[in-house]
């Protein structure tokens, strides 16, 4: 595709000839459009344009303009940001070693029975602060309100129904709760509670400002639950859906007290230090291949002892 | 549409959950890199000879060839394989064989090339696309047919023809 580049050079040789002849330009005098304008105008010829030149241009005029001090127009800096929840818990209840492993009968068991929220002062204060805010805040039937939340937050996480997991769950326990859930399918059931859900801790934080008050309470609650998670391709990964297991768990509940519309929200879970998240049990559901040849590689080399292999499971 | 990123939402397909009866679905993992400084029909030849391998095997001929595009793509295919572990739920990364590998036309640069007497040629500054998909298990055993096979069946064809409205 070679075009001749003699043609560009004729035509400004002769758009140079026609400016000369027309006295009147030739003086420096501005015309506001040409008025003799060159038969062939077509551009015939094709340039590709030069790269090299747009971004010489843009990091050129940039840093030199910064060396010289010269300040351009400031871009949006101030971006007005709405926190509706505190970053974690304050003050986490340190659950009873043995909690809800003891038999209520023996010693220890009637102690931890007999432990009622009264005992910690500032767990009261708290309670108190709240009540100023809310009138209508009482332990007992928030125990069960917060149960109510936590079932409806994991159906819609089960659905994942985002605007309703966001007005069930803070802001801070969402990406918790999600990550990585995204391409996953969810399946999970609440069957029962076995002990009414209890009120065990309460506490009252400011953030940033002094009476920007929030409000975090520690509900304990025992219940049966089945839970199977599906990845991507539909397979089974973690859990079964007709296992049903014991679960005891401490959820955080906060509400943004001083906000009218301020809603009591799962804030978070606290994993107590005698029972830590363990990771879920390697289990070897199909009889690969490479296992197979593995096998008949060791049965080759020993010829004279029969091997037997205990295959998948 | 020139930047259409079709290959990689395929990753984003999710399927329903199987019932116990079904058999397992084998994972499958597409991955791309664009924009790959080579050409796309020398790419091509090193694409469709790791096609059908398990992926030891690939990265293992793609380690020993001299070519440019053999470095890149084994990177293409390590990424892959850790991507399958971490995202897609693989037990086993060696289980995995190259489904689909090929090279696609990125986009290109164009560049004056000078020629004698005041001529000059575009010049075309080559980029290139590589896809691939990875799928769980052993690679499928193709059977060859060998040439008596196949003369075989052709004999087996003429004998096997009827003539129709005879007597």
């Amino acid at each position: 595709m070679a075009m001749p580049m003699r043609r560009t050079l004729v035509a400004l040789h002769r758009a140079t000839c026609r400016r000369l002849t027309n006295a009147e330009v030739s003086l420096d005098v501005r015309h506001p459009g040409p008025l003799f304008l060159p038969v062939r105008t077509k551009k015939r010829y094709f340039i590709p344009p030069a790269v090299g030149m747009k971004t010489k241009m843009e990091g050129f005029t940039e840093a030199k303009a910064r060396a010289a001090g010269i300040v351009g127009k400031q871009e949006n800096i101030e971006r007005p940001i709405n926190i509706s929840c505190t970053a974690g818990v304050f003050d986490p209840y340190v659950p009873p070693e043995g909690d809800a492993r003891l038999s209520t009968l023996s010693k220890e068991g009637l102690k931890q029975r007999a432990e009622q929220i009264r005992q910690s002062a500032t767990s009261q204060l708290a309670i108190r602060k709240i009540k100023e805010h809310d009138s209508l805040f009482k332990t007992r039937d928030f125990a069960e309100r917060a149960q109510e939340i936590f079932v409806e937050a994991h159906n819609a996480l089960t659905q994942f129904n985002k605007e309703k997991l966001h007005s069930l769950v803070t802001e801070r326990c969402y990406p918790e709760m999600t990550r990585g859930n995204r391409y996953k399918t969810i399946r999970w059931s609440f069957i029962e509670s076995l002990e009414p859900p209890r009120v065990v801790h309460a506490r009252c934080t400011d953030m940033v400002a002094k009476g920007n008050v929030y409000g975090q309470v520690t509900v304990r609650m025992h219940s049966r639950q089945t839970l199977a998670i599906y990845d991507r391709f539909g397979r089974l990964m973690l859990g079964s859906e007709e296992q049903p297991k014991d679960v005891l768990e401490y959820l955080v509940i906060e509400r943004h007290l001083v906000n009218p519309y301020g809603r009591w929200r799962l804030h978070g879970k606290i994993v107590p230090s005698w029972a830590p998240a363990k990771d879920p049990i390697i289990k070897v559901t199909f009889y690969s291949a490479p296992a197979d040849n593995i096998y008949l590689l060791v049965r080759k080399r020993q010829r004279s002892k029969p091997l037997s292999l205990s295959k998948g499971d | 549409s020139l930047e259409s990123k079709a290959w990689e939402k395929k990753n984003l397909k999710v399927y329903p959950p199987q019932l116990p009866d079904e058999p397992r679905r084998p994972a499958e993992i597409h991955h791309s890199r664009r924009q790959i400084k080579y050409s796309k029909d020398k790419m091509w030849y090193l694409a469709k000879m790791i096609q059908g391998l398990s992926i030891d095997e690939a990265i293992a001929q793609l380690e020993f060839n001299d070519k440019k595009g053999a470095k890149i793509m084994k990177e293409v295919l390590l990424e892959a394989q850790e991507k399958a572990v971490k995202n897609h739920n693989v037990e086993y990364k060696s289980n995995l064989y190259v489904a689909e590998s090929y090279s696609g036309k990125g986009r290109y640069l164009k560049r004056i090339r000078y020629h004698g007497r005041g001529m000059f040629g575009i010049m075309d500054k080559v980029y290139c696309h590589y896809f691939v998909k990875l799928v769980e298990g052993s690679p499928p055993k193709t059977v060859e047919k060998t040439s008596f096979d196949q003369a075989k069946q052709y004999v087996q064809n003429l004998k096997s023809r009827t003539i129709i409205h005879s007597l």
